[in-house]
This record gives C-alpha cells, structure tokens and sequence, in this order.
C-alpha cells in the first residue's frame, strides 16, 4: 500500500514506542513550563505533525524557507491499528497538530471527535478552491458527507513483474491481468503475496468481482459472506502452489526482487525502483493493470483540540504547503508518488531550474497516476468488516 | 530513686524492634514473595482469561461477556496455529537437548583448555548480543533459490533445479530457530555438568561400568537439574517465537507470535488474550500429563537433591 520505509529502516515498535513517549514527554514538559502557554505556541511558528514516513520530505527546511514554518515531524508506521490506539487512548492530539495517515480513518476518528472538519475558506488554504474535486472530495478524505482531510499524496498500487518471464511487453506501457497474478501457469510458485490483508484480500476481491466471481459493492470492505468466497479462493490458489511466500515488510520486496526469488509480486512502486537499482533499469516493471488498483490517498487532518490553540493560522499555513508546488515536486522527485495540483508541481520545477529529465519525470508521474485513477476501484483502512475479514485471513494463513 | 538505680532497670525495646527480631526469614520471605507473585503474574493472568470473553466492534473492545471470540479462535482456524506453535516448540527442544548435551559434557569435562573454554562460552553469548532480525535475514540469501547452498549444489551436480523447500517452509524456520535458542539449553547443562565430582566419574570407571552406564546412571542422574533448567529455558521462548517463522516461514508457517501481533494491529485485544489462554491451557495439560507419566517411573523432587551438595 504506503511505501512504509519505517519498516525497510527497521523502525521496531521499540524505535515507535520510543517516539511516542519522547512526543508524550514532551508534550508533558511543554504543559509544565510556566512561560509555555497558548501565545507562546503560536509565537514559535512550529507546527507538530504525527504521521506516516512517506508524507514527509527529506529536507523540511526549504518548507520553512518558502513559507515560515518549521515542522516537529513524528514519524509513525502504517499501521492503522497503533494509529488509532495513540489517537484515541493515547490522546495524541494534546500535543500534535496535523495527523497524516491513510486516507479512510477519518470514517471512525472524524466522527469520534478526533479530527476537526477542515475549515474550506480559511483565509490561508489558498490552493483549495483549484485543487481539483477528484482529490479533495475522494470519499476516503469525507465521513457523514463532511470534510475531514486534506490530500496530500496518492497512489494506485498493483504488482511488480519481470516482463520477460510473462512475455509481456518489456517497455512496461501493456495491461497485465490480475489473472496472471493469482492463476498464472507460468509464474505458479514464484509469485509474493503481501500479508496484509487489506491490501490482498481487496486486490483479490476486486479481480474476482471484474470477472463476475464475486457479489459485492466495495471490494475493499467484504461482509461475511464474500469474506468467506474471498479466502476460500486464496486457500485454493495456495493449495495449487501460486504463492513463493507471504512478505511482511518493505524491504522483503526489495530482496524478493533483487533475489529474483520471485517473478510477481503485489509490492508497493517504490520497491520496483528499489530493485531496479540493484538489477538494471526497467529490468522489473510496476504494472498497470486490466482489472485496476489499490488506490490509495494520505489524508492531513487536523486534531480536534489543535483548533482550541492559537496556531490554527500556521495549521492551515501548512496544509496548503501540502497542495502547493514545492512539496508536490520534491514528493514526485523523492518517492515517485503524484497528488493534488501536479500542474503546480511541473511549474516550481521549471521556475527553479530543475533538469528536463527530472521534469520529465513529474510529468510522467502525474501522466500514470491520473491513468490508474481512471480504474473504479480505492482502498479502505477501516473498513467496518475489518474483523471478519482478518479471521478470514487467518484461515488463509494456517491452510 | 537515684540515678544508679534507674540505669541498672532494663529498658523495654519497641514493639516494633522486639516483633521484627522474632521474626524468621522465612517468614518475611515467603509471604512477600507469594504476593508479588499473585500481584505480577496471576493477576495479569486473570485478566487475560477474563479479557477473553470480550469482544471487539470496530476497534472498540465491547465490555459485555460473550463466547464470540473463542467461537472465531475455532472459526478462523487460529487456535490451529497455537497447536502448531506447540509442536515446533517441542520438537525444537528435543532436537536442541541432543545436539546440547554432549556439547555441554565436553565442554565441562572433556575440553581441557580454560581458553577454549571461555572463548566458546563467548561465541555462544552472541546471539544475545544481536538483533534476531539481523541475525535471521542473512539466511535468506544463503537458503533462496538463488541462495549459496542452492547454487553450490547445482554447481556440484547433486541437483539439478533449486531445492525450494530450503526456504519459506518448516525446515527453515526449524533451522533458523536452531542457532537461537542452542545457547539456553547449553548453559545450564553446562554448569551442572561443571559441579559432577569427577571422583564420581573416575569411581564408576573403576568399578568396571562401561562409558554408556557411567553416562546414564551417574552423569545424567546428576545433570537433571540443569537438563529441566535448559528444557523450561528453552521451550517457553520458543512458544513466542516470532522472527524466525516470519523471515524463513515466508508466511506459510504461521505460530502464536504472528497470530498474536495479527490481532493486536486490528486492536483485538480480546483474540490475543484467548489465544494466550489457550495456550496457557495447553501447556497446563502437558506438564499435567508429564507429571502423571514421571511419578510413577521416578521421583522427580529427587533431582533437586543434588542441587545441595
């Protein structure tokens, strides 16, 4: 789903803990300190952001060159499950500001009263009226026809592939059925398959429900039922000897490929370029697909009680850095991942001196996003059935 | 009444001095001990037993008792992994206390250097010192398809395609887990071995027992302590074992571990807890079993005795 480089950097729940009580210690020290009071939050122009590694640039200091502010960046894995545990038991939003996470959470935590709906007009999110509506009103940034997020980068996940062991084209530009993926003769036994089961079991899903296998409105959310026709048909590719292993982590990816242990795998893009590093250009293509993608969105959303402080002008300050050009650019640049107003992205680059090469690459960026948008098919972190479809996953797991 | 006279009265000392010098070590000791016993470890035990009969609606723990989740612990197929968790672990043992015993009686009787013997005490220290990720992942290229042993095997002629199963199977995570936990079985053999009088050895050779009767009815008998101390070490970790089914399991030997860490991301507190309480549950039984099946073969208080000398 989310290039989760906390997981390729190793980041253990040790590394996560540590973090967080660090954010609780100092969230703890700052409430203590007698000068530390509401006029001096919004006087240190700093602005705290708890969320996943891939929202973040390399160099934050070019953000503060552009627009003021300085970010307090505390970095958090994809997991929805500690992410909702911190938000919600662990009260992160006394000292954090903007949250950022897999568009989808705002279904449970927006709602709750964790997350603030996002104020349209505030005078400093200057960029919301030109971003486009297929970005801002993506149903996994809206709960209960609200306005809970802000979009910040997106993706369409699918599988990585060595063209030549499918015979398929090798500049990469063919559509690769997901049938190959899950019944491939010539890739049977040599195919990865992700272990979390939001990504899997919606991606299997929603290829069985493209060729009339399976009943169901949201591939992404499966009632019991279609749970169940779900992991029956996993079960039964297992069995049949498809799957070379089930990866956990990033970095699996990359070995997975670089190893050549196996020839497909449903990995995150990034992974590709990982391995193209080590194996050639082009050498594994990151697929579009017939049957469509796992799309994806991180949302920036605002703690509920941020807006009880007095930096909400910075808040917004920076959530319209997340539409802007510079941070579209250097995300397009660093990670490969498109977002909201690329037009403006294309144009920093151009304006501040950027190769034809690297501009070449945002416009291609933005080119094969909007393509694999064009499938009808997104993800969900929360799905309500989340419970039945992880026991259902288990059955696949200890088939 | 003069001063003399008050001095010569002997004083009362506190109650509190007079209750605390009657009291015996045992006495003080042993009731802390078995509070802080109930306090740390049968009270939280309680509560995941208890915990178990919850459930969990859209990452919320619902506080009202049911059988739901023990129902999806059958359903799901989970409790097939802690069944499985319990038959690597087993076997795992067995296979550690073979290739530990006579490594540890070497090492205490037969090797005669102090040097070797503090530099191999060293060598098995490592995996403490590294983390198990690190340690693991290295298998990966050596065991894959791809992998060293793989490829020297096709270049020896022995095979002609890869051997799969080397990777992402049982006998890679058994292998993995081997290098693990070789060192918990070893220490306690080893120092058990270490206290044998040699006399003791020297006598059972003079009194004509060959090797294999000294071995069984003077070494063993007197190593039991340390045998049961590297068999609790040993397998009780082995019941969390996480790493090693990840990395080389490749997702098809799933244990408690990964079934456990599956729950806790989807916050279902209560599923972790009845899987550890049928865990718990299981190994009651078994060390139930055991102890039936030894008492009436031997004393198992016994091997304690020789803890004294």
């Amino acid at each position: 789903m989310t290039d989760d480089t906390t997981k390729a950097n190793g980041l253990s729940r040790r590394d996560f803990l540590g973090s967080t009580l660090s954010v609780g210690a100092m969230g703890l020290a700052a409430s203590m300190m007698p000068g530390m009071d509401q006029a001096a939050w919004a006087a240190s122009n700093e602005v705290s952001l708890y969320g996943v590694t891939t929202a973040q640039l390399k160099d934050w200091s070019r953000m503060t060159d552009s627009i003021g502010l300085t970010m307090n960046y505390t970095p958090t894995n994809a997991d929805i499950g500690i992410f909702m545990r911190d938000v919600m038991g662990n009260n992160l939003g006394a000292t954090q500001d903007i949250f950022i996470f897999d568009g989808g959470s705002e279904d449970l935590l927006g709602p709750e009263g964790f997350y603030a709906e996002i104020v349209e007009d505030h005078p400093e999110l200057t960029l919301w009226e030109r971003t486009p509506d297929s970005w801002k009103r993506a149903n996994f940034l809206r709960a209960d026809d609200k306005q809970f997020g802000v979009p910040v980068i997106g993706n369409g996940d699918a599988f990585g592939y060595f063209p030549e062991k499918i015979g398929a084209s090798p500049d990469g530009m063919d559509e690769v059925p997901w049938t190959t993926f899950f019944e491939g003769e010539d890739v049977r036994g040599r195919v990865a398959i992700d272990r979390s089961w939001l990504q899997s079991m919606s991606e299997t899903a929603n290829f069985l429900k493209h060729h009339g296998r399976l009943d169901v409105e949201d591939p992404a959310d499966l009632p019991p039922e279609a749970a169940r026709t779900v992991a029956d048909y996993l079960v039964e590719r297992k069995r049949a000897g498809q799957f070379r292993t089930i990866f956990t982590a990033f970095e699996e990816q990359v070995q997975l490929f670089s190893n050549r242990e196996a020839d497909m795998i449903n990995c995150w893009e990034p992974a590709v370029k990982e391995a193209n590093n080590a194996l050639g250009p082009d050498t594994v293509i990151y697929a579009f697909t017939v049957e469509g993608y796992y799309l994806w969105g991180h949302g920036a959303h605002v703690a509920s009680a941020a807006m009880e402080r007095d930096n909400v002008d910075n808040i917004y300050k920076m959530l319209n850095y997340f539409l802007g050009g510079e941070y579209r650019a250097y995300q397009a640049k660093e990670r490969g991942y498109a977002g909201p107003n690329m037009d403006l992205g294309v144009k920093y680059a151009e304006e501040n001196g950027w190769s034809e090469e690297d501009i070449a690459e945002l416009k291609w960026t933005e080119e094969k996003v909007a393509r694999k948008f064009q499938k009808p098919f997104s993800c969900k972190v929360v799905p309500e059935n989340a419970g039945v479809m992880e026991e259902e996953w288990q059955r696949f797991l200890n088939a | 009444m003069t001063l003399a006279a008050e001095t010569a009265k002997p004083t009362r000392r506190p109650f509190l001095l007079r209750w605390i010098d009657g009291l015996r070590p045992s006495s003080i000791v042993v009731p802390t001990f078995l509070v802080a016993w109930s306090l740390l470890v049968l009270l939280p035990l309680l509560v995941i037993v208890v915990f178990s009969f919850f459930s969990v609606k859209y990452y919320k723990v619902v506080y009202s008792p049911t059988f739901e989740t023990w129902e999806s612990l059958i359903n799901s197929g989970r409790w097939l992994s802690a069944v499985r968790t319990l038959r690597v672990a087993v076997t795992m043992t067995v296979i550690e206390l073979l290739l530990a015993f006579p490594f540890a009686l070497w090492l205490a009787k037969g090797c005669r250097s102090k040097y070797v013997k503090a530099a191999i005490i060293t060598l098995l220290t490592i995996p403490f010192f590294l983390d198990a990720s690190s340690r693991i992942i290295v298998w990966r290229s050596i065991l894959g398809a791809n992998g060293a042993v793989n490829s020297l095997l096709m270049w020896l002629g022995v095979t002609d395609a890869p051997i799969e199963w080397l990777l992402y199977s049982e006998f890679a995570v058994h292998f993995g887990l081997i290098g693990t936990h070789f060192p918990t079985m070893v220490f306690p053999i080893f120092l058990s071995c270490a206290l044998i009088d040699n006399d003791y050895i020297a006598a059972s050779q003079d009194l004509g027992a060959r090797p294999s009767q000294t071995l069984f009815t003077v070494i063993i008998p007197l190593a039991l302590p340390g045998i049961v101390a590297g068999i609790v070490f040993t397998l009780v970790p082995l019941m969390a074992a996480f790493v090693e089914p990840q990395l080389l399991g490749g997702g098809f030997v799933d244990l408690l571990g990964n079934s456990v860490n599956s729950a806790l991301q989807q916050l279902k507190y209560p599923t972790a807890a009845a899987l550890s309480t049928f865990v718990v549950a299981l190994l009651g039984i078994c060390l139930a079993v055991l102890i039936l099946v030894l008492r009436k073969r031997a004393d198992i208080s016994a091997m304690f005795v020789a803890m004294k000398r």
